[in-house]
């Protein structure tokens, strides 16, 4: 029992021994262990103190941790709750872990994105170590009391806040403004930027106003601004652009001794607090800060630094950006720009140049380019080492030609980049002219004597090597060699007239400058004018000018010369010439002046060996033809009813705008009508219809138009044509065709009218014959036609009355006053003016029935004559009464129906004239009151009274009327009219 | 007698002086050149259309803020044309230098304000250089009268409303505003002036 009891103890005790053997050798760790976490870990935070950053809105956060017990670092956890307002309303929850040494102030800050001084907040936290020399389980400290800030305890008696203040944002992000009434005004409005906003109330006296992705408005910042019973008040919100970050950043060096870096630092934050920049040199670890925004100086040092490795810092209040190079010193030299460039001893083909430069070290050379400009071109480059002075020769320079020299160093070492450039102009001396001047003449013959004006052209720049100064023009009689005339011309005139006798001369030019005279140019005149008969040809103008060619006459010519007027048209002519080898026979004449549509004359000579020219060919030619601009002036005749003819003889087809060829005749009808026989029917247009027709013949000016219509108006047009067109279709004329007889009567009415002039003028010239033989003033009734008439119709007996028998014509019987006058003698009263004499009328022939006169009238109609009274519209008016006492008519004419006629219109005439009114109208035979001896005294004359009127007298034979009183009594008017005379 | 005339046309003489002077701040004041708000004819305008809106509006309008160190603008028309010749010439002296003395402060303000643009604040120079000009002339005008002296301008002490960019534009704005105020009061005075002595 004990035995097994022993074995049994032996295991037993042997387990003891490893356990207690175990047990010893954790006991160092286990000694360890209780000295680092033997004792409860004092993991609450200590003197907590919460503070309030107004400027960037951040609560900053103090504390310590108290671990008397470990010297160690330890890892830690501390859980921050953030409330707002109230303890309770937790807005922010973080665990801010970090390594904690003992007794160490910890600091932690939050930043709000509620401006603090609108809400009063309240901070707390809590411990948790966080060491992985710590087993698990890891345990939360108690929290902390809650710590208070409140921004409001500053605030002072202002009604109303707004915040935050003069807040820096950067543009694009969010920002939140709110405003504290202090006296709990509820009618407060907010705007930003006179714009009203509306935000959202946080507690029972504030509101917040949330703005996202902010825009940089100004400089001066965005105002947010709220009004309620007093004061508006407002912030300003700050806005800065976004740092960009530099750009091109690069460093250069021009004396190895300076470092330049620059950059673009890109656009303006906008902000008051500009972004700093900094450089930094990793390899010697040095930095600089820079005093300008886009560059920055860097000193070389001593110490045979190389390579660097900048960096560029740029920085604001928001952000950094950074930029960095690899820069070899020796890679980045930028020589200054030379100085000094000076030319010397310049002449006419060569010039030394002469510059300077800025040393680099004391071994280092510069490679230099010279650069030669004529004309702003680069026409010579040369590269040169210089040290410190640079000196080149430049030659195969033109001679009085400015230039331009301009230089430029780089670094030889290592060519990297050109200086700047620095320049000099200079001109080459003067030499003489190099070539002769191009010389032509004009010859005209006055009296038989030539005239020359000679031509020349201005020497090019490349050949008068210098300003011309004059011309010198040799004339050399080539008959009498002794004779030479000399003629200076002074530039810059380029002509010369010269006036020659019928010799032949040899004329030699030469320009000349201020070094010397140009090789001569030589023209010779022959003193007879040349064959100017030769026959012009025509050519066409192409855009290159006008192509020619011509044949040689002579194998011996050397040369020809094509002359030609750039402006035919405007006088005088500008001349112009060109000359040509003795190979050429062919040429292409361009000119600026040459214009479409002016024809050119062009004329070719060839120059002899004695420098001789002759007339070889005349060409005349247009660069472009164009349509005549105008139309000639036509004549019309030869109008008959069918036809008529057009002719414009003088029309000058030398001025049109091409070569005239040929004439449309335009003919236009209103009746439409067909077109006629070789006119074709054409549209113009106005889309009217018109007949045309061709003529081919340019030299054709006359055209007869037939086969019109008789009284029929046309028109027409005669216009030219040239190969580019026809003439302006705007000036018809109308003609308007005769009917076919008018001619006839043209040709009998114009004699009669002439004739009847001449009658006329014979007549006027022959009055007074004429008067005394048709109308004398005392007709002779001998002579009277109607004495023949009647003789030969009525009575071969008939005789006339003879004027001596008239003795008795005073028939009237008139009671008037003694001394009273014949009424008739001298006066021309009316017969109101006669009212009052009352004399005994004698009733002699009733007034016709429808005498339209101012009274009744009884007129004697002489058919023998009726003019005189009759033509005056009165005749002699005699008042005759009623109550006179009727004296028996005799026979008044040989036909007895007339006197009974008579008798019949008398008695009838009494009936119808009332009392009083009745007048009985005697008109002598006597001389009548219009007889053409009015100038000679009234041998009592009777004055015919109005409206009387003598027809006729008639004289009838007695055996007709009353028996005669005696034999030789002839028929008198008396007795005639009245036989009552004889009754008294 | 001679002496009489002799004090009127010097004091006629500094009187047009001040007038010109005046004149000339007018124009600086008021003339607005909408085409170039930069133009140094329009102090007001270019200043206040910088600070943005509200101050750049035209029918902006804050009569309750004010300036405590600024020249009052309370006295009514009718009691300041009652006040002796000498007491509105001393008023007017002493509120032109304050105005001098302000507008440094508003120039250091737009410094703040607006940085890198110089041109409103060569205008609140020009304007402050006027300003100190007419009240030497009012000041020559009152020795010239046998008044006393004005008193030796003291610098000017802290003015309030510079706490924040936005009272530093009402500040601005203020003093503008009450300036253009003592500008028309002083023409006002000085032709009632010139009009007196002229006689």
């Amino acid at each position: 029992m004990r035995s097994s009891t022993k074995k049994r103890r032996d295991p037993m005790a042997l387990f003891a021994v490893l356990q207690t053997t175990f047990l010893l050798a954790l006991l160092p760790l286990r000694t360890y262990q209780s000295e680092v976490l033997s004792e409860p870990l004092p993991l609450t935070p200590e003197s907590l103190n919460v503070s309030i950053n107004s400027t960037k809105q951040c609560l900053h956060l103090q504390w310590t941790v108290h671990n008397p017990d470990y010297h160690q670092e330890f890892k830690m956890v501390f859980q921050i709750q953030i409330s707002r307002f109230k303890a309770s309303n937790v807005i922010w929850l973080e665990n801010y872990s970090t390594t904690v040494k003992r007794n160490q102030v910890l600091h932690w800050s939050w930043e709000s994105e509620l401006p603090l001084e609108c809400a009063i907040h309240f901070v707390r936290m809590r411990t948790m170590v966080d060491d992985a020399r710590i087993p698990a389980p890891r345990l939360w400290s108690n929290w902390s009391s809650w710590e208070k800030a409140d921004a409001q305890n500053s605030l002072g008696d202002h009604p109303l806040y707004v915040f935050p203040k003069d807040k820096l944002v950067e543009e694009g992000s969010n920002v939140t403004v709110c405003y504290i009434s202090m006296n709990h005004q509820d009618n407060i409005s907010c705007y930003l930027e006179d714009v009203l906003i509306y935000g959202r109330q946080l507690d029972q006296n504030v509101w917040a106003f949330e703005f996202k992705n902010v825009s940089f408005i100004r400089k001066t910042g965005t105002n947010f601004y709220c009004k309620g019973q007093g004061d508006p008040e407002g912030v300003v919100l700050l806005v800065s652009k976004v740092l960009e970050e530099p750009k091109n950043f690069s460093c250069e060096t021009q004396d190895l001794k300076t470092l330049t870096c620059t950059w673009d630092p890109g656009n303006d934050t906008g902000l008051i607090q500009l972004p700093s920049y900094t450089l930094f040199e990793s390899f010697s670890g040095k930095k600089t800060l820079c005093k300008h925004r886009n560059r920055c100086d860097w000193q070389v040092t001593q110490d045979s630094q190389e390579m660097y490795n900048f960096t560029l810092v740029a920085e604001n209040y928001f952000r950094k950006r950074s930029v960095s190079i690899l820069f070899n010193l020796i890679h980045g030299v930028h020589p200054m720009a030379p100085y000094s460039l000076f030319p010397k001893s310049v002449s006419a083909t060569n010039a030394t140049v002469t510059w300077k430069v800025y040393s680099i070290g004391s071994s280092s050379a510069l490679l230099c380019q010279l650069q030669l400009l004529g004309e702003g071109k680069v026409i010579q480059q040369h590269n040169i080492s210089v040290r410190v002075n640079g000196e080149y020769l430049l030659s195969e320079l033109k001679p009085d030609t400015e230039y331009m020299a301009r230089v430029r160093c780089a670094y030889a070492d290592h060519f990297w980049k050109w200086s700047e450039l620095i320049s000099q102009n200079f001109t080459t001396a003067e030499a003489a002219p190099s070539e002769a001047p191009d010389v032509w003449r004009d010859v005209t013959f006055v009296s038989g004597h030539p005239t020359v004006t000679l031509f020349w052209k201005p020497l090019s720049k490349v050949h008068a090597n210098g300003k011309i100064l004059f011309y010198n023009v040799v004339v050399e009689n080539l008959d009498e060699p002794s004779s030479l005339k000399v003629l200076s011309v002074p530039a810059p005139a380029n002509s010369t007239k010269v006036t020659l006798n019928q010799s032949s001369y040899q004329i030699c030019v030469t320009a000349h400058n201020s070094v010397g005279p140009s090789p001569a140019s030589t023209v010779a005149i022959s003193g007879h004018p040349g064959n100017e008969n030769v026959e012009e040809g025509r050519m066409n103008g192409t855009e290159d000018g006008f192509p020619m060619s011509w044949k040689p006459q002579s194998r011996n010519a050397t040369g020809y010369v094509v002359e030609w007027c750039d402006s035919p048209q405007h006088l005088p002519c500008v001349l112009r010439w060109k000359n040509l080898g003795p190979t050429n026979t062919d040429t292409v004449i361009s000119s600026g002046a040459f214009r479409p549509g002016v024809r050119y004359n062009f004329r070719i000579y060839e120059i002899s060996t004695k420098r001789m020219a002759h007339l070889l060919e005349k060409k005349a030619g247009y660069l472009k033809e164009l349509a005549p601009s105008y139309n000639p002036k036509v004549n019309m005749s030869n109008l008959t009813s069918h036809s008529f003819t057009l002719s414009w003889k003088d029309y000058p087809t030398e001025s049109q705008t091409g070569f005239i060829q040929g004439y449309y005749v335009y003919l236009k009808s209103k009746t439409g009508e067909k077109c006629h026989r070789g006119f074709e029917k054409t549209f113009l247009t106005d889309n009217s219809v018109c007949c045309k027709y061709t003529i081919d013949n340019p030299d054709q000016k006359t055209f007869v138009v037939k086969d019109l219509q008789p009284e029929s108006a046309y028109e027409f047009l005669v216009t030219p044509y040239t190969s580019a067109g026809e003439g302006p279709l705007d000036d018809f004329r109308k003609v308007t065709t005769p009917d076919e007889y008018s001619h006839i009567l043209i040709h009998i009415i114009l004699p009669m009218v002439f004739f009847v002039f001449v009658i006329m003028i014979i007549c006027y010239l022959k009055s007074q014959w004429l008067k005394d033989k048709c109308y004398p003033d005392i007709p002779d009734p001998y002579k009277s036609s109607v004495l023949s008439l009647i003789k030969f119709k009525e009575n071969p007996h008939i005789t006339i009355m003879n004027v001596n028998d008239c003795v008795p014509d005073a028939i009237e019987v008139v009671n008037k006053p003694e001394g009273s006058k014949m009424q008739f003698v001298g006066t021309r009263k009316s017969p109101t003016e006669t009212k009052g004499t009352k004399p005994a009328y004698l009733d002699l022939l009733p007034t016709e029935k429808n005498y339209s006169g101012p009274g009744p009238c009884i007129c004697f109609e002489n058919f023998t004559y009726n003019q005189a009274a009759s033509d005056l519209g009165y005749c002699g008016h005699f008042p005759v009464t009623p109550q006179a006492p009727h004296c028996q008519l005799g026979p008044l004419t040989s036909p007895e129906h007339l006197l009974k006629t008579l008798e019949q219109s008398y008695m009838n005439s009494l009936g119808e004239i009332p009392a009083g009114e009745a007048n009985l109208n005697y008109v002598s035979q006597l001389a009548s009151p219009m007889s053409g001896d009015r100038e000679s005294p009234p041998t009592n004359p009777p004055e015919p009274a109005l409206c009387s009127e003598y027809k006729m007298q008639m004289a009838i034979p007695l055996g007709l009327a009353s028996p005669a009183r005696s034999e030789n009594s002839s028929l008198s008017s008396t007795a005639l009219l009245d036989p009552r005379e004889h009754c008294h | 007698m001679s002496l009489v005339n002799d004090i009127n046309t010097l004091v006629i003489c500094q009187v047009l002086s001040a007038l010109c002077l005046l004149h000339l701040i007018i124009f600086t004041i008021t003339a607005p050149s909408f085409g170039s708000p930069h133009s140094h004819l329009s102090l007001s305008l270019a200043q206040l259309q910088d600070q943005g809106r509200p101050f750049s509006n035209p029918r902006f309008s804050s009569p309750t803020l004010s300036l405590e160190t600024l020249p009052s603008t309370d006295m009514p028309f009718e009691i300041w044309h009652g006040l002796e010749d000498g007491v509105r010439l001393s008023l007017t002296q002493e509120a032109f230098w304050s105005f001098s003395q302000h507008f440094r402060i508003a120039m250091v303000d737009q410094h703040i304000l607006h940085h890198g643009d110089s041109i409103v604040e060569d205008q609140l120079w020009e304007a402050r250089l006027k300003a100190k000009g007419l009240a030497g002339n009012l000041a020559a005008i009152m020795t010239s009268l046998g008044l006393p002296s004005p008193a030796a301008n003291t610098p000017l002490g802290p003015v309030p409303l510079g706490d924040s960019a936005y009272r530093k534009k009402c500040r601005g704005y203020v003093i503008i505003r009450d300036y253009s105020f003592w500008t028309d009061r002083a023409v006002t005075f000085l032709g009632e002036l010139k009009a007196k002595y002229s006689q």
